[in-house]
């Protein structure tokens, strides 16, 4: 047990001193706007963090690396701490702005920022960002300080790659066990045989597409610090905006479209960016990732067209096509990015019962492996598809016939096949049951006939997803406190992919002597 | 000593996939970014942003051509 707790709490350690050195980089945006009043609280935030993980590293520094246990529980504390102690700028602000010190000038306090002074809020906010979620506390984000909309923005911009990724590529020691931690936050794919080297180029990578993202944003026609604060949620598939009704706030098809190609980029794999980098386009169809991602979202937009055009919400078919399209892509992509929402045009909780539907399945599936989105991934319910099938054919089959699996150009034998396939199916079991415990638990404590039944699974759906789209139920005021806390415990499950987060509580309970 | 030499350059050169034309692309990103922030929209800005978007996207297209000979 103390060897478990010197490696974990070291680990963890790392990773909140790397937190630390985000907040400081908030620092710098918060003089850059001239909002000198925050700095107080943003040291005090990127203190807080630096010194305890410090405490930490010193403490079990010559602790053992991580085995497969140790970086689960890493994953699932280091993700929980980065959630708890991320709400620290959001808290802090808040209260600067509530006692308003003589000396600070702070600006006047606004409903929105105060919502943050309540800490379930602000741990919320800071939840729904590092895990890409983007369901939030905020009524009207445009009224935020520009230091809180950055720090927003900047969580979901390294949520999406990963907070252990972000720890490896800078805090990283050669032969660490960084394989163990890179693993645990439900990654596999290496483009190098180094996973440091992979998670370098991971972020060399996510670094040029934010510039090219900003500056596609741009030319659509978004302000330089919407485009920014956008393409860098976008690209993460995050979702978070800066203005008051997402992306429906500029009702500006070009800026509709232009985000298309942002969000996607986001849900591709990063191996096959690297390839597509080097030239090697073939991957756009020959990789099953990508070929699927793009089938995927084709035949998803097109069905949610169809049902959006025939059951009457848009009268033209290029409405159907534009608000139809970008919400499938949104949904499937696990970005969360809104245009279904006034004043572009009706709400989505105001969407037919079928196209909300149709919207859940494309958020609970998700996007590639090992890119920036949720969900339960396109590769798990590919390989559960094949998988089933191949249970099925198996009974024309004589005994004696020896059968192989094909994935994704691998040719498995029955023993791989039965593991991939178990391993899919377990996942994705776990997924559903979360969901409809969640669902249980949100119609227990939401007011009686408020919100119907697609309108709650949808909601459960988009935060266990990380996605963030809402159909109105998320908000300080509208989400009583036990629904705040099913939401951020799916938001955490989520976002680990659910097996570390239910092995570290197995552990607790089980160590901290709850049951033998 | 030249710019591959210091310290931030050789380390992104490094991580990157191993091209000097998308190296000099992630170089000039903060900087164009920076322009069009300090300069706001105008003729020449756009056309600064549309030339380094075209120079991605056709260094990539590029790079294919010249893998399929």
């Amino acid at each position: 047990m103390n060897g478990s707790v010197a490696t974990v709490g070291r680990d963890v350690g790392r990773i909140l001193q790397a937190l630390g050195g985000l907040v400081v980089v908030t620092l710098l945006v918060a003089l850059v706007w001239g909002e000198f009043w925050a700095a107080p609280a943003l040291v005090v935030s990127a203190a807080v963090p630096l010194v305890l993980g410090r405490l930490l590293w010193t403490r079990y520094r010559e602790a053992e690396d991580p085995g497969m246990l140790h970086g689960m529980m890493v994953a699932a504390l280091g993700w929980f701490a980065v959630g708890v102690f991320g709400a620290l700028p959001f808290l802090l602000l808040a209260w600067t702005v509530r006692i308003d010190p003589a000396v600070l000038a702070a600006p006047d306090g606004t409903a929105t920022l105060s919502a943050f002074t309540n800490p379930l809020n602000a741990v919320f906010e800071s939840m729904s960002g590092f895990t890409g979620t983007g369901l939030t506390m905020t009524d009207d984000e445009e009224v935020l300080p520009r230091t809180l909309q950055w720090w927003r923005t900047f969580s979901e911009w390294v949520g999406g790659v990963g907070v252990i990724v972000l720890t490896t590529a800078i805090l990283s020691r050669p032969g660490s066990g960084s394989l163990t931690l890179y693993e645990s936050e439900a990654r596999s794919e290496k483009i190098h045989p180094s996973v440091v080297s992979t998670v370098r180029t991971i972020w060399w990578i996510f670094v040029l597409f934010t510039f090219v993202s900003i500056l596609t944003l741009w030319l659509a026609g978004m302000p330089i610090w919407e485009a920014i604060n956008h393409a860098m949620t976008g690209l993460a598939t995050g979702g978070f905006s800066v203005t008051d009704n997402s992306i429906a706030t500029y009702d500006s098809a070009t800026i509709d479209f232009a985000l298309l190609p942002v969000m996607l980029l986001g849900s591709i794999a990063f191996p096959v960016h690297y390839l597509m980098l080097r030239g090697d386009l073939r991957n756009l169809y020959a990789d099953l990732q990508t070929r699927w991602v793009f089938l995927y979202m084709g035949g998803g937009s097109a069905l949610l067209v169809a049902f959006l055009h025939a059951t009457g919400p848009y009268d033209t078919v290029f409405g159907a096509i534009r608000f139809g399209l970008f919400q499938f892509v949104s949904a499937a992509t696990c970005t969360g990015f809104q245009t279904a929402s006034p004043p572009a045009t009706i709400s989505l909780g105001d969407w037919p019962a079928q196209a909300q539907l149709t919207v859940t399945f494309a958020m609970v599936v998700g996007g590639a492996a090992g890119s920036t989105a949720g969900g339960i991934k396109l590769i798990r319910g590919l390989t559960l598809a094949k998988g089933i099938r191949y249970r099925i054919a198996e009974v024309f089959y004589p005994d004696s016939a020896v059968r192989r699996l094909h994935i994704d150009g691998r040719i498995l034998d029955e023993e791989a096949a039965s593991r991939e396939f178990m391993e899919a199916a377990i996942i994705t079991l776990l997924w559903v049951a979360f969901l409809v415990v969640g669902v249980f638990t949100l119609l227990l404590t939401l007011p009686a006939g408020e919100f119907t039944l697609e309108n709650v699974l949808f909601e459960i759906a988009s935060a266990q997803g990380n996605v963030g789209l809402s159909t109105g139920i998320t908000g300080p005021e509208s989400l009583p406190t036990p629904s705040k806390v099913t939401f951020l415990f799916h938001m955490w499950i989520g976002r680990l992919e659910i097996v570390p987060v239910l092995v570290t509580l197995r552990a607790v309970f089980k160590r901290g002597g709850m049951y033998e | 000593m030249t710019l591959g030499d210091l310290p931030v350059v050789s380390a992104l050169a490094d991580a990157g996939p191993d091209d000097r034309v998308f190296d000099a692309l992630l170089l000039a990103g903060p900087s164009v970014v920076l322009l069009v922030a300090v300069a706001g929209r105008s003729l020449v800005t756009e056309a600064v942003a549309g030339v380094y978007l075209a120079a991605l996207i056709g260094h990539v297209c590029y790079l294919w051509l010249r893998g399929r000979d």
